[in-house]
């Protein structure tokens, strides 16, 4: 475990150590690109401020929220969508549309209709936090073995339970993945979503910062994505290891003189 | 009994099962027997209520019928207790009066119907694993206690063991008749392996694609050889019927 962070970190470092070395040798302008030491600097004034934890706060309680809302209506439609061929018929060439239109290409619509308080924001995060999920969902669905279906149906299940008991179990993997890609994308659409006139939240930090001719604070604002979206991937990932524990049996093969 | 009269399917106009006649009596272990395509597949999903039949009828078909499956079909997220248990999630009367607090893995392993189970299956100490983490021979006892939890008055089993090496396949069917002994269920147990149907049934029933082939009681007592000169006999008169000889 050890052995393998140490090898993740590797290039980063290495990373970290070439941006202080043209920093060092004064290879750009500061301006175009502010050393570590400046950034470090930045992110301390930003923290002790109590700006940082602001900002981030705003930031991933929109986050949450769209992704939130993604969840509870993304996955209910691509159950009825995974089950029902006809249902899927009658949605596919409007969602197929939505799918292929990014959310920031409808950024004027969205402040006309939505106004530019949190409202657009959710909308456009939960725009980008869907379909991952949606489509997840539906594969889940349809990938469900109907060897399995057949057992419930010889043990007398009723469809209902067939659905609870069978089919969303069967599909969870596939939603996981779907929940996971969603945070992703939740995340990166947040910068989209902070364009429209807001007042918090790490997107209007970068492009406060970007006004303000402060590369060293947009670094601090990327950084800080990078970093908060991993831990929030890493601690999903935790949740879904301790709430389903069968996601990778698959390779704990049983001794086979058993 | 189990009386089915010109009982057949088709889909369009390939016959599955050609029309048969045939009763089974309660507690009665049958094998069939026949070559692949013969529809012995076909019968146990038609009284399973997993096909619809194309012609004829079923009578004094039991209430509660179970199949056991070629493969395990075991639901990969739950552990091998509560696979067994799977029945209870549809009828909670199925504990048999000791309801667990939840369907929670330690629960329903400690529940004491399936702890009875998981002994007599020889899998006392594997109630808490996955099914990818189960060899082949304990998928399929854990297949087979599913059903039993169930307790169905008919078991129709479909090769149960056809997948799985010598030494396990023996374990199995000893086990099986042990657990037939046990609890006299009525089975009907279809396999391509004569000898198979003959060191388990108390009858073997041979199907090829004209419909019923040969009905033979198997008057050997049990536990049966294989080299037993009676049994050498009986499978040699079951080879050549089934290879097309007169019955």
């Amino acid at each position: 475990m050890a052995k393998r962070i140490g090898q993740g970190l590797l290039l980063p470092v290495l990373g970290l150590a070439a941006w202080y070395a043209v920093a060092r040798l004064q290879l750009f302008s500061p301006y175009l690109l502010p050393g570590p030491g400046a950034v470090w600097e930045a992110l301390g004034e930003l923290w002790r401020g109590g700006t940082l934890v602001h900002h981030l706060a705003i930031s991933l309680q929109r986050v949450f929220a769209g992704f939130l809302l993604s969840a509870v209506t993304a996955i209910p439609l691509g159950i009825v969508c995974g089950r029902s061929r006809l249902f899927y018929t009658y949605c596919w060439f409007l969602l197929e549309f939505f799918r292929h239109v990014p959310p920031l290409a409808a950024i004027p619509l969205i402040i006309l209709w939505a106004g530019i308080g949190e409202l657009s924001k959710l909308v456009i995060i939960f725009w980008a936090c869907f379909f991952p999920l949606f489509l997840n969902t539906i594969s889940g669905i349809r990938g469900c073995d109907p060897k399995w279906v057949e057992v419930g149906r010889s043990l007398d299940f009723t469809e209902g339970q067939i659905i609870r008991q069978i089919q969303l179990p069967a599909a969870l993997d596939s939603i996981v993945t779907g929940l996971q890609l969603s945070l992703g994308y939740s995340w990166r659409a947040l910068i989209g979503a902070e364009l429209i006139a807001a007042s918090a939240g790490i997107g209007y930090l970068i492009l406060d910062a970007e006004e303000m001719s402060r590369p060293d604070i947009v670094i601090v604002g990327i950084l800080c994505i990078g970093v908060v979206g991993t831990l929030l991937d890493w601690i999903f990932l935790l949740l879904v290891k301790h709430f389903l524990p069968w996601r990778g049996t698959k390779e704990a093969l049983h001794d086979p003189t058993h | 009994m189990i009386r089915l009269t010109d009982l057949g399917k088709t889909y369009g106009s390939k016959t599955a099962l050609a029309p048969i006649s045939v009763t089974f009596a309660e507690h009665s272990f049958t094998c069939i027997v026949g070559k692949s395509g013969c529809g012995k597949t076909t019968l146990l999903r038609l009284l399973a209520g997993l096909e619809e039949k194309t012609t004829g009828s079923m009578e004094g078909l039991p209430r509660r019928i179970a199949p056991v499956f070629q493969e395990p079909r075991l639901m990969p997220w739950l552990t091998v207790a509560q696979n067994i248990a799977f029945a209870a999630r549809h009828d909670p009367t199925l504990w048999g009066g000791d309801v667990p607090d939840s369907h929670s893995a330690k629960s329903v392993e400690n529940q004491p119907k399936v702890r009875s189970l998981l002994q007599k299956l020889g899998l006392e100490h594997d109630g808490g694993l996955y099914p990818a983490q189960l060899s082949g021979g304990m998928a399929q006892r854990v297949s087979l206690g599913r059903t039993l939890f169930y307790g169905p008055d008919l078991i129709l089993m479909d090769e149960p063991f056809s997948a799985l090496d010598y030494f396990t396949r023996r374990n199995l069917q000893h086990m099986l008749l042990q657990l037939f002994n046990a609890e006299k269920k009525t089975i009907l147990f279809v396999t391509h392996d004569v000898e198979e149907a003959l060191l388990l049934g108390d009858r073997i029933v041979v199907l090829d694609g004209t419909g019923l082939k040969a009905d033979r009681p198997i008057p050997l007592p049990r536990p049966r050889k294989a080299t037993d000169p009676a049994f050498q006999a009986l499978r040699q008169e079951m080879l050549e019927i089934l290879s097309g000889g007169e019955d």
